[in-house]
């Protein structure tokens, strides 16, 4: 062991030692108890008087420098040009006033008697009326700041808009003469003419794959669905018709009888105006299903969803002579009618007082297409 | 128009038709379209005026007649009958035109006159019209009926048939009529007799008395005979009644066998029941006549409670052979059967709906018996009713209604007979003027 590592040991336990035991710690301050006496004002302004700090003498005589010979300082060393150093001034201490003598307090008498003093018992609880609770003040009158109401200011003058006379052609001028352009040829799409002779072959396929066959249908379904009652036909006339629509034009058996009478409903004829949006046609649905009552309809009925077409008024009532049944799935042709009749009945009842749609968009709910579909309902 | 040109167009229109989608072309149709799907179940208000009395001394028929054919449609649960108070205009005439105005003002929804008249020879002459108000047009054209002034219930209801087949689309079921067990005194000492009423508890008649017991009547399906079960020999035999003569007689059961839970076959010439040999219960089928026995089951368990299905081809039986009783379906000459109930509980006294589609049962579950239907696979199960003791279930002629037994608990408890829609809506008590237990609904009457 060195006695480098003796020195460092000691040095450090000294140092942890002054770290815990030193005064580094902050400590509370003790309490200091000081005895007070009882002076009367006088003695108060006395000794105040002597305690007041002596006034600061501004014209002090300078004192000589001191002696560099008698000095103990070592000669600084010579150098080229000495620093200029400032010399301080030293201010002589005031004497310090002795503070005039304290009068010695004066001691009280003791007044000491043997016999203890009595103690008078604690008075009894006794019950206190409520000091009577004044009446809440009533606030005084305070006079508004504006007690009249500030009149409204006049409107804004607007300018009245300057009637301006109508521009009317004069046609007694000469028209202007306009300078005539000289015709100007097109620009060449390319730098150089290609002919179909120099065209490079394309190498897109010139004919698509035929496509795959469709897989075997699954065995035959024990239960087969009866076919719709109005399954869509198609002649010639509907080809025609749809043909003719594709191509932009009116209907091939309107156009085929003239050409002036009016499209018929359901060969293209777009509805205007704003559109019906979802809450229109939720309170239409729930305006129709309100009325409709399936209680009555025979289970074969309730297998039956039947589509019904009824036309609409301005007044947004259903035109009784126009409800129909467009067609029906599932069911016989009796099951159908039951089921036509409950929904006819829920459209001229519910109906009656005109169902709440918005007449602008008349064009839209001018004719509709109702489906009945009472499957829900099946197992209620 | 040549054919390529034609094949040309074609072909552009499947193209067109294929480029659109079907929102599309409802857009295109100009038309709005909305599918409904919610309804409201509720009973469809209807409006009864007397029946007009056409001849002197028609006015007291007239009014029974049409309270009868009120109460039989207000009976199924599917209508309400608007007070004859809130009639805006009177019917004064048969074939006065109808004010649908005044009529849809009271929210009816359907409009039932009629009109009766009696002639010198005692027939009396029912005649009525429907109409449907909010449509303002008739539903069908009018009907009339003649018959006997005693008769003069069920001419009422045939009117009441007419019109609930009009407006529901199915048929009625008010001019039929139930045989069922008739019991009177105490538990232990319970006496049974058939018993034989109209539909709605009305004209009782009975047919057996109460020397012995008698239990599950059922009637053939024209109605005109009946299959019982009684115990006047000490073992239970199986007995064919003729309704009209009250005649009756025994099918051939061998000696210490005992025969019950018999049912008619759709041809009303074959009876297919129960029979027990050396403690053995199965089901055998033999003619009304009792020839040609055939067995039909032959397995250590109990086999009972046979009933057809509409088309004769198969029936629905209950066995315990899986231990409880269960519900099984076997082909009409023997074979194997399929159990199609799998619920908790027992499951017994199935009978096949007129209609083919539904099998009504008993269920007993957790101390509580139900009614239910199921359907003939054994799906959808529902229970209709729940009580202390359900039974017994029996269809109206139209598949619509099931009638059975409720029995009440405690020892003055007594059976008495219900009936509730397939549905599962419109529970009500059948009034039958006593106890009575083990109802079988006839066909409608011809």
């Amino acid at each position: 062991m060195h006695i480098g590592h003796y020195i460092s040991g000691v040095g450090h336990a000294g140092f942890i030692a002054a770290l815990l035991f030193g005064g580094f710690a902050p400590t509370p301050e003790p309490f200091e108890v000081t005895e007070v006496a009882v002076i009367t004002g006088d003695e108060f302004d006395r000794m105040v008087q002597a305690a007041r700090p002596p006034q600061t003498a501004t014209d002090v005589a300078m004192p000589a420098p001191p002696d560099d010979a008698q000095s103990d300082a070592p000669a600084p060393a010579q150098q080229d040009t000495p620093p200029a150093t400032a010399t301080p001034k030293v201010t002589q201490a005031p004497e310090a006033e002795t503070p005039p003598p304290t009068p010695p307090a004066p001691t009280p008498e003791a007044d000491v008697s043997d016999e203890p003093p009595r103690i008078a018992p604690p008075p009894q609880e006794q019950a206190v009326l409520a000091p009577p609770v004044s009446d809440r003040p009533v606030p005084r009158p305070v006079p508004r700041v504006a007690p009249e109401p500030v009149a409204r200011p006049e409107p804004e003058a607007k300018p009245d808009p300057v009637q301006r006379e109508e521009v009317v052609p004069d046609d007694a001028l000469p028209p202007i003469p306009q300078d005539p352009q000289e015709a100007t040829a097109p620009e060449e799409a390319t730098t150089e003419i290609v002919t179909e002779a120099t065209e490079k072959p394309s190498s897109a396929p010139t004919a698509s794959l035929r496509p795959k066959t469709r897989p075997n249908l699954p065995a035959a379904v024990a239960e087969t669905k009866p076919a719709p009652a109005t399954p869509p036909a198609t002649n010639q006339n509907a080809v025609n018709d749809a043909l003719a629509a594709a191509l932009g034009g009116g209907s091939a058996s309107s156009a085929a009888s003239g050409g002036d009478s009016p499209p018929t409903d359901g060969n293209g004829t777009a509805p205007s105006g704003p559109p019906m949006t979802a809450g229109d046609k939720d309170a239409l649905r729930v305006s129709v299903q309100r009325c409709w009552n399936v209680g009555s309809l025979s289970a074969e009925a309730m297998r039956t969803t039947v589509t019904v077409l009824v036309e609409m008024g301005r007044d947004s009532k259903p035109i009784h002579a126009t409800i129909r049944r467009l067609g029906y799935e599932g069911g016989n042709e009796t099951s159908a009618r039951q089921a036509f009749e409950a929904a006819r009945r829920a459209i001229i009842r519910c109906g009656n007082d005109g169902f709440d749609l918005p007449a602008e968009k008349y064009e839209h709910w001018r004719e509709l297409e109702l489906v009945f579909n009472p499957e829900k309902m099946r197992i209620k | 128009m040549t054919p390529v040109k034609t094949l040309a167009r074609l072909a552009l229109t499947a193209l067109v038709a294929l480029a659109t989608p079907p929102a599309a072309i409802a857009q295109d149709s100009g038309r709005l379209r909305l599918e409904i799907t919610d309804a409201v179940i509720e009973p469809m208000p209807i409006a009864v005026p007397q029946f007009i009395a056409e001849s002197a001394g028609a006015s007291d028929m007239a009014a029974r007649i049409s309270q009868v054919v009120v109460d039989d449609l207000i009976g199924t649960g599917l209508f309400r009958q608007i007070p004859s108070d809130a009639f805006i205009s009177q019917v004064t005439a048969f074939s006065s035109p109808v004010q649908y105005a005044d009529w849809k003002a009271i929210n009816a929804q359907a409009l039932i006159t009629g009109a009766v008249s009696t002639d010198a020879n005692g027939l009396i002459n029912v005649k009525f019209r429907l109409y449907d108000v909010f449509a303002g047009q008739e539903l069908g054209d009018g009907l009339q009926f003649a018959g006997t002034q005693e008769g003069w219930r069920r001419m009422a209801h045939k009117v009441a048939d007419a019109v609930y087949n009009r407006i529901t689309g199915e048929g009625g079921y008010f001019d039929s009529r139930v045989v069922y067990v008739a019991e009177a005194g105490p538990k232990d000492q319970r006496q049974k007799r058939l018993g034989i009423m109209d539909y709605d508890g009305a004209n009782v008649q009975y047919l057996t008395d109460s020397s012995a017991i008698v239990l599950a009547p059922r009637f053939s399906p024209t109605g005109d005979r009946i299959l019982y079960t009684s115990y006047e020999t000490g073992f239970p035999r199986i007995y064919v009644l003729d309704v009209a003569s009250v005649g009756r007689r025994a099918l051939p059961i061998p000696d210490g066998d005992m025969a019950f839970s018999p049912r008619f076959g759709p041809d009303g010439n074959t009876v297919v029941f129960s029979l027990t040999q050396g403690g053995n219960t199965d089901l055998w089928r033999m003619t009304v006549d009792g020839a040609s026995p055939v067995r039909l089951t032959n397995a250590p368990s109990i086999e009972t409670a046979p009933s057809f299905s509409p088309d004769g081809s198969r029936i629905v039986i209950e066995s315990d052979r899986s231990g409880t009783p269960q519900l099984y379906v076997m082909d009409a000459n023997g074979g194997e059967a399929t159990r199609i109930s799998f619920g908790q509980g027992r499951y017994g006294t199935p009978v096949w709906s007129p209609r083919g589609d539904l099998i009504a049962f008993t269920k007993q579950n957790k101390g509580r018996f139900h009614i239910g239907v199921m359907r003939v696979d054994g799906s959808e199960e529902r229970l209709l009713t729940a009580s202390f003791l359900d039974e017994g279930p029996t269809w109206s002629p139209n598949g619509r209604v099931i009638m059975f037994t409720r029995e009440t608990q405690g020892a003055g408890g007594e059976a008495r007979l219900y009936s509730v829609d397939s549905t599962g809506r419109n529970l009500k008590p059948v009034s039958t003027g006593g106890a009575a237990s083990d109802p079988a609904w006839g066909p409608l009457q011809k």
